[in-house]
C-alpha cells in the first residue's frame, strides 16, 4: 500500500471515441470518477454505454487503428496514464493495475500451463526468478482454491472447467499485488452456482488484499452483492451516481429506475400462483452513438422529459450526500415515488 | 388453460456418440437427456431451467425433431411424432415452432425481413402473393413492429426488434406450441422486459404453449406456471412456480435458488453457501444420483442409487432419496 492519500484512480471527463464507416462513435462521453484505495466501485449500464471502453482506456487497451482517447485525463496514484509511453504501461498492466475479462479463454494462452502463465508475469514485474515465479503461481492458485494447486500448475486451460479458469485469472491477475483490479463482466459467461462462488471469492480476496476493484457488469444483482458505490452509464455519459445502499433504495435518474423496475425479480414475494404481472418496460432503443447527443441522451425514452432535457445536457448534481444524477427533473422524479 | 396436453414427452432419451481411436469407433456417450418426461397445455408455460451441460436445449432440439431422440416418446396434440421420417414430419412442423436465442444466425442477411418472416406462409401454402404481404404486415404489428420495415434487413434491425422478427416468424403458421431457448439471454435488461411482456400477450392471445428454456431463474419464475430444474439430463425437481420457489424440495434447486444474485445490498451475506465445485461432465456423469459429489445431504445410499422422480405432493415432483413420498417438506439433515 502506498501511503500518498487521495483517491487511487481519478478519471477526469473522459471521452474515447472510435472511427467507424458511420462516422465518429462517442463511446465514452465526458465521464468523470474516482476509485478509492480497497474500495469496489460498479460500472452498471446496457450494451454500447460505454461501460467497457471505459475500462478499456484505464488500460489503454483502446485499438489504436480505430480509437482513441480523444480528451481527459486518468490519474493512477497521481501518475498521468494518458500520456505514457506503452513500454511504460505495459510495466504497469498486470501489475499495479490488473484486469480480468468476461472470457476467461480468450486471456489464457493455451499452449503454455496455467503455472507458466502465472509466473511469467510474476517474473516479468517482480524480477524474480522462475523458481520463485512459480512457488508464487501454487501460493495463488491455493489462495483462490483451486483444489490440488500443485498439479494444476502443469494443467493446461482447456483442461480446466469455465469456473476454474476465471480462478486462475483472479489468480494471476493478483499475482503482483495490484493496487486495481478492472473486472469486466467476470462472471456473466458462468453458471450461476459457479458466479456465486466466484463472486465470494472476490470479496473475500478483496478484503485479504485491499485491492480496489472497479466491477463493470449489466448486471443489478451482481452490482448489489458486490460493490461499495456504483456509477450508472448511458449513452457514454455518466447518469447517476451513489453508495450501493442509496442506489437501490432511491434511484434518482428516470433511467435507472426504468432499469430497476424492468428487471424480473426473485427477492419479492410469490405471486399467486399463475398471474404475472406484467414488467415496466423502457419504451425505445438508445441512441445512435455516432450522432451528437442534444440534450440528455435519455430524453426520448423518458416519461419526464421536457422541451429543456431535449435542449440542454443536464449537468451532475448533488441530490444529498453525494448522491450525483445528471437529471433537470430530478425534483419531479423524487416526488412520483 | 385446458386440460389435454399439446406436449407430452415419455422417457425421452438422447445420448450423442463419443467416437475415439483409429476407427472412429464409438467409445462412450454422452448421456444429454437421460429419461426425461413431461407434458405441457394449452395456454401454459412449462420452464426448463439448469446450468450448461444439464440438456435443457438438446430436449428443445428433440422435440422439434431437429435431432432424432435415441429413446423415448414424443407426442404433438395427440399424435405420437416420435418415429416420423422427415418427410411426414414435415405436416406437423406447424404445430411447434422455435424462437432462437439469437435471431440473427437462422436469418438469411440477402432477404429483407417481410420475406423471412412471409416464408413459413409460403412453404405450408397457406398464403401467397399479396394475401402473404398482408398476412405479414399484421404479424409486424401484433409484434409492436412497423409494416413498413417489412423492406429492411436484418442487420437494420436492434437486437429486441430481430428477436420480435424471429417470433412474427414463429407466429406466422399459428402453431400449438413454442419452444423459446434462451429467447431474451442475449438482451438488454430494458429490451428483455419488453419481449417477455410480448411473449406473455401472445400466449395468453392464441393459447400458445410454451417450453420456455433458460437459466435464468429470475425470467423463469415470471414467465412460466410451471418449472423443471434439470441436472445432467434429468429432471430433479418439477412443480409450480409458487411451489417451487416457495418450498423447493430437491437439494440442487435449493442451491439454484439460493446462488441467484437479488438486486438488493440489503439481502447481501444472505446467500447460504450451499453447493461447492463444477458441475460433473455429462460423458461421464457420476453413478446413483448425479448431484451426489456436491451435495451436503448425500448419504452413502446416492451414491449407488438412481433417485426416480416421485410425485411427493400433488403436481409436486421430486427425484431425491431423501424427499420419500408424503416425508417431512422441512430441512434436510446433514449426514454425520
Amino acid at each position: 500500500m502506498s501511503g500518498t492519500p487521495g483517491p487511487i484512480l481519478e478519471v477526469r471527463d473522459l471521452h474515447t471515441q472510435f472511427s467507424t464507416l458511420d462516422g465518429i462513435v462517442r463511446a465514452v462521453d465526458g465521464v468523470s470518477f474516482d476509485v478509492a484505495r480497497g474500495e469496489t466501485l460498479g460500472i452498471v449500464g446496457e450494451s454500447g454505454c460505454g461501460k467497457s471502453v471505459t475500462a478499456m482506456s484505464i488500460l489503454r487497451l483502446i485499438p489504436r487503428e480505430t480509437g482513441r482517447i480523444a480528451s481527459g485525463s486518468i490519474r493512477f496514484e497521481g501518475e498521468e496514464l494518458t500520456t505514457l509511453t506503452e513500454e511504460e504501461m505495459k510495466r504497469l498492466r498486470g501489475h499495479r493495475i490488473s484486469m480480468i475479462f468476461q472470457e476467461p479463454m480468450t486471456s489464457l494462452n493455451p499452449v503454455l500451463t496455467v503455472g507458466t502463465q502465472i509466473a511469467e508475469n510474476v517474473v516479468r514485474h517482480l524480477g524474480v526468478s522462475w523458481k520463485q515465479g512459480r512457488e508464487r503461481a501454487f501460493e495463488m492458485l491455493d489462495l483462490v482454491r483451486i483444489a490440488d494447486a500443485r498439479r494444476r500448475l502443469d494443467e493446461y486451460p482447456h483442461q480446466l472447467s469455465g469456473g476454474m479458469r476465471q480462478r486462475v485469472m483472479i489468480a494471476m491477475a493478483l499475482s503482483c499485488d495490484p493496487q486495481v483490479l478492472i473486472a469486466d463482466e467476470p462472471t456473466t459467461a458462468l453458471d450461476v452456482t459457479i458466479q456465486a462462488q466466484i463472486l465470494d471469492l472476490m470479496i473475500e480476496l478483496k478484503e485479504k488484499t485491499g485491492t480496489a476493484i472497479v466491477l463493470i457488469t449489466h448486471d443489478l444483482g451482481v452490482v448489489a452483492e458486490t460493490t461499495e458505490r456504483v456509477v450508472v452509464m448511458y449513452a457514454g455519459r455518466k447518469v447517476e451516481q451513489a453508495s450501493v445502499e442509496t442506489l437501490f433504495d432511491e434511484p434518482l435518474h428516470p433511467y435507472t429506475r426504468g432499469l430497476m423496475r424492468a428487471i424480473p425479480r426473485l427477492d419479492v414475494e410469490a405471486d399467486a400462483a399463475g398471474t404475472r404481472p406484467r414488467l415496466q418496460e423502457i419504451p425505445g432503443l438508445v441512441p445512435i452513438l455516432t450522432q451528437p447527443i442534444i440534450g440528455c441522451a435519455f430524453a426520448p425514452r423518458c416519461g419526464f422529459a421536457t422541451d429543456r432535457c431535449r435542449r440542454e445536457r443536464p449537468p451532475l448534481i448533488d441530490a444529498g450526500a453525494g448522491h450525483l444524477v445528471a437529471c433537470w427533473e430530478v425534483d419531479r422524479v423524487r416526488r412520483a415515488a | 388453460m385446458s386440460d389435454a396436453p399439446v406436449l407430452q414427452v415419455e422417457g425421452l432419451v438422447k445420448h450423442f456418440p463419443i467416437q475415439g481411436g483409429l476407427l472412429q469407433r464409438q467409445v462412450g456417450a454422452v448421456r444429454a437427456v437421460d429419461g426425461v418426461t413431461f407434458s405441457i397445455r394449452r395456454g401454459e408455460t412449462l420452464g426448463l431451467v439448469g446450468e450448461s451441460g444439464c440438456g435443457k436445449s438438446t430436449i428443445g432440439k428433440v422435440v422439434l425433431k431437429l435431432i432424432e431422440p435415441t429413446a423415448g416418446k414424443i407426442v404433438l396434440a395427440g399424435e405420437d411424432v416420435t418415429a416420423l421420417k422427415p418427410g411426414a414430419m414435415w405436416t406437423h412442423r406447424r404445430r411447434i415452432q422455435t424462437i432462437f436465442q439469437d435471431p440473427y444466425s437462422s436469418m438469411n442477411p440477402r432477404l429483407p425481413s417481410g420475406t423471412i418472416v412471409g416464408e413459413p406462409l409460403e412453404n405450408f401454402g397457406i398464403a401467397r402473393g399479396a394475401a402473404r404481404d398482408e398476412q405479414v404486415a399484421q404479424l409486424f404489428r401484433r409484434v409492436g413492429l412497423r409494416p413498413e420495415a417489412m423492406r429492411k434487413y436484418a442487420h437494420e434491425f436492434s437486437g429486441g426488434q430481430r428477436q420480435r422478427l424471429g417470433i412474427a416468424k414463429a407466429l406466422s403458421v399459428n402453431p400449438d406450441v413454442i419452444v423459446a431457448d434462451e429467447p431474451v439471454s442475449a438482451l438488454d435488461v430494458s429490451v428483455q422486459a419488453q419481449v417477455l411482456n410480448l411473449l406473455i400477450d401472445l400466449q395468453e392471445e392464441y393459447g400458445l404453449a410454451y417450453l420456455f428454456i433458460s437459466h435464468d431463474l429470475a425470467v423463469m419464475r415470471h414467465i412460466s406456471h410451471r418449472i423443471a430444474v434439470m441436472y445432467l439430463g434429468r429432471i430433479v425437481e418439477l412443480a409450480d412456480k409458487r411451489t417451487l420457489f416457495t418450498q423447493p424440495l430437491h437439494p440442487y434447486t435449493e442451491a439454484l435458488l439460493s446462488a441467484a444474485t437479488a438486486p438488493d445490498p440489503k439481502r447481501r451475506g444472505l446467500r447460504k453457501k450451499i453447493v461447492q465445485g463444477d458441475v460433473p461432465s455429462p460423458a461421464n456423469p457420476p453413478p446413483g444420483c448425479h448431484f451426489h459429489t456436491r451435495c451436503l445431504y448425500a448419504t452413502a445410499q446416492c451414491r449407488v442409487t438412481a433417485p426416480p422422480l416421485l410425485e411427493v405432493a400433488p403436481g409436486h415432483h421430486v427425484a431425491c432419496l431423501r424427499r420419500p413420498v408424503g416425508g417431512d417438506p422441512g430441512p434436510l439433515s446433514i449426514p454425520g
